[in-house]
């Protein structure tokens, strides 16, 4: 692993990228401005860390930007840029979204609005055990019109054929296999952005929302359903936080579902304690609680990932010790 | 010493001496011959030095970081060798001890019981001071040279075993709530204690109702100040959430790896068990990370305090969690069965329901989340 780089850096990056990421209407230049601010680098420099930074504050800030291309081809050994977009597996699940049948390739996965910028689409073909990695012009690829409940992030849906001698092979320093679990730590540190953000919304609105003449904080019921969220998203956060350190791809795996199951629970929660405003357009509670459907189908989902984990465990016949003191 | 270092030498020691520690009974045995083996465990480890290490040169250890406790416990759990739960009162009760007793009698009282020849107990709960536990009315009466104390505890574990007991007292005004607390190191054998077992539903005396009438305590087993009992209370807590959790932690591992063997040894591939298995396996992932994370906290000087509440709900989440997984993939050993490892399963299922109970229940912990770490303002 690439060294850690200093915290001050960190703090410096961090704002500028919330900064850029709260300026930047669209994808395209929230992307151009990341870039700007170094993103690349940080991410060449000190991948774990620099993803988790940028993710985290995506998940805060609601960006559009389109990172998680960069972070896919980075772990693959690819060069990054805005000119390369990745396809994505298919909702809830995190194996390569196309195979080969013949002559042709079968794809079913998803995109995100870097696909607009770029030229170069990178794409993973099953091969029983992993995937081998294939890059493809975006000319070539038919992208859905819809644009689903969530359009600010804009994933969309890629399903189609396309001939198997459209696609160069790709030699990746990489596996497959380290590509997903960066891409699950990385949205993992986005959920949990969007999580505390949530869980902050819910807090002031029931310390400031007064029924029954005081404010609805004071009742238990309300009290332990923020307590619940903020109790699962320690958790996921502690374990998210120890992927920077281990890049266990099964301790990878763990954290983006922790992390699904915290951020769904906490979107629940929040919006009961919003109550009504939290059900409405007027309210920006809604723009967070569906990235998180979004974010939580991506390589794997709180739902998909415990049985997928559920099947290595059997096969193994017993449970690994993750985690050392 | 490393903590690497240290766990390469104790799991050599644990290989090279297996046999002496392996529990004599087959399957969970009795509460005597449990605690009969939990002390020829502890006493092995001591005298090997491996049970040293991490506590102070006071009380005779041989110091370190707390972490190497942790280890040493995590080690035994991993591989079954000790009940866990007496092994608790010792992580729970000493660290507070040699804070807070007078240094001559830590360095006299705690060394036997860090050895395993002593037990000791903790007089916390009464009748009426459950979750509100300001509100016990136990009285210590002060005289020349020590104290006599009558009233009523409950839920006091061990004590058919034990030589002391960390009690808690009222010595203030009633009414004084949690101004007017001591806390005592008090001898078992004293005379006018008297206890009858509590059977617990799960077929064990794990605890007992007490009955102190005029128990003369000597001065010099003030622990702490006159009427900072609280204080004493709140520092225990945090060392209940930690090393001793770490410990739980592995024993709740061993029991999940064993559900995930036997599961598929009953040829059950089925998405539902393997939903279920990872359900359970991911929630204990998030706990042992979040408590790695309080060892670390612990062994580099840092106060803990009221987060660990966090680290109670998320054991408790995962235990519930494991042992109903059981429950639901073993097909009815729980409810049907008899054999050793069906009444293993059982107790470890019915015990299970203990844990959003005892150390303050699930919902005092959730009460302590929004007030202290939510910072949501006073409940109505």
């Amino acid at each position: 692993m690439s060294e850690l780089i200093e915290a001050d850096d960190l703090a410096l990056l961090t704002s500028g990228f919330e900064a850029a990421m709260a300026e930047a209407p669209g994808p395209g230049e929230a992307d151009q401005s990341l870039y700007d601010l170094g993103w690349a680098e940080l991410l060449d420099a000190a991948p774990a860390q620099g993803a988790a930074t940028a993710f985290s504050a995506l998940g805060r800030s609601n960006s559009a930007a389109s990172l998680l291309d960069d972070v896919v081809a980075n772990a693959l050994g690819i060069a990054v840029s805005l000119d390369t977009c990745v396809v994505f597996p298919s909702p809830h699940k995190a194996t390569a979204p196309a195979q080969r049948r013949g002559d042709t390739v079968v794809i079913e996965g998803l995109v995100s609005a870097r696909l607009e910028m770029a030229n170069t689409a990178v794409l993973a073909v099953g091969n029983g055990e992993g995937a081998v990695a294939t890059t493809v012009d975006t000319a070539l690829l038919h992208v859905s019109a819809a644009k689903g409940v969530d359009p600010g992030h804009a994933y969309r849906r890629l399903s189609m054929e396309i001939a198997a001698d459209a696609l160069t092979p790709l030699a990746t320093r990489g596996t497959w296999e380290a590509a997903v679990a960066a891409a699950q730590v990385a949205l993992a540190h986005q959920l949990m952005g969007g999580a505390r953000w949530m869980l902050a919304e819910a807090r002031q609105h029931a310390i400031d929302r007064v029924q029954f003449s005081r404010p609805v904080a004071s009742f238990q019921a309300i009290r332990h359903k923020l307590a619940e969220s903020l109790v699962q998203f320690e958790g996921a956060a502690s374990v998210a936080q120890g992927c920077l350190h281990d890049p266990d791809p099964l301790l990878a795996a763990l954290a983006k579902s922790l992390a699904g199951q915290a951020a769904l629970t906490t979107a629940t929660n929040a919006q009961q304690v919003l109550a009504g405003i939290g059900f409405t357009a007027e309210h920006q509670f809604h723009r967070w609680m569906k990235r998180t459907l979004v974010i939580d189908t991506l390589f794997g989902s709180a739902n998909s990932l415990p049985a997928e984990i559920g099947h290595n465990l059997l096969s193994e016949g017993s449970a690994p010790r993750l985690i050392q003191l | 010493m490393d903590t690497a270092t240290f766990r390469r030498e104790l799991e050599a020691w644990l290989d090279a001496n297996a046999e002496e520690l392996a529990p004599p009974y087959e399957g969970a045995g009795s509460m005597d011959e449990q605690m009969a083996h939990y002390s020829r465990v502890k006493r092995a480890l001591y005298d090997a030095d491996f049970g040293r290490y991490g506590w102070p040169e006071s009380v005779n250890g041989l110091g370190g970081s707390p972490l190497l406790r942790a280890i040493v416990g995590e080690e035994i759990n991993l591989r079954g060798l000790a009940d866990p739960s007496p092994w608790t009162m010792i992580e729970v009760l000493a660290p507070t001890v040699i804070d807070f007793a007078r240094p001559e009698i830590a360095a006299r009282l705690v060394p036997p019981f860090i050895r395993g020849d002593e037990m000791w107990c903790q007089g916390f709960s009464e009748p009426d001071a459950g979750s509100d536990l300001a509100s016990l009315t136990c009285r210590a009466a002060k005289t020349e040279d020590g104290w006599v104390v009558s009233g009523q505890k409950i839920w006091t574990s061990f004590i058919q075993y034990a030589q002391r007991c960390v009690l808690l007292v009222r010595t203030g005004e009633p009414g004084s709530a949690h101004r007017g607390i001591t806390a005592l190191l008090v001898d078992v054998d004293s005379p006018g204690i008297t206890f009858s077992p509590i059977e617990t539903m799960h077929g064990r005396h794990d605890f007992a109702e007490v009955y102190y009438d005029e128990v003369f305590v000597p001065n010099e087993r003030l622990i702490g100040e006159e009427n900072g009992g609280w204080q004493v209370a709140m520092d225990i807590l945090p060392y209940e959430r930690s090393t001793t959790f770490w410990h739980r932690g592995a024993l709740l591992h061993r029991r999940f790896s064993d559900l995930v063997a036997e599961v598929a040894a009953l040829g059950d591939r089925s998405d539902t068990a393997a939903k279920a298995l990872g359900q359970a396996f991911q929630s204990l992932v998030a706990f042992r990370s979040r408590s790695r994370d309080t060892q670390h906290r612990l062994a580099g000087g840092q106060q803990l305090g009221v987060e660990t509440s966090i680290d109670k709900i998320l054991i408790t989440s995962a235990e519930l969690e494991l042992f109903e997984a059981a429950r639901d993939l073993l097909g009815g050993v729980v409810e049907f069965d008899d054999d050793l490892d069906a009444a293993m399963w059982r107790t470890d299922y019915l015990y299970s329901k203990a844990a959003p109970i005892y150390g303050g229940t699930a919902e005092i912990q959730r009460n302590i989340v929004a007030r202290r770490l939510l910072d949501l303002g006073p409940e109505s």
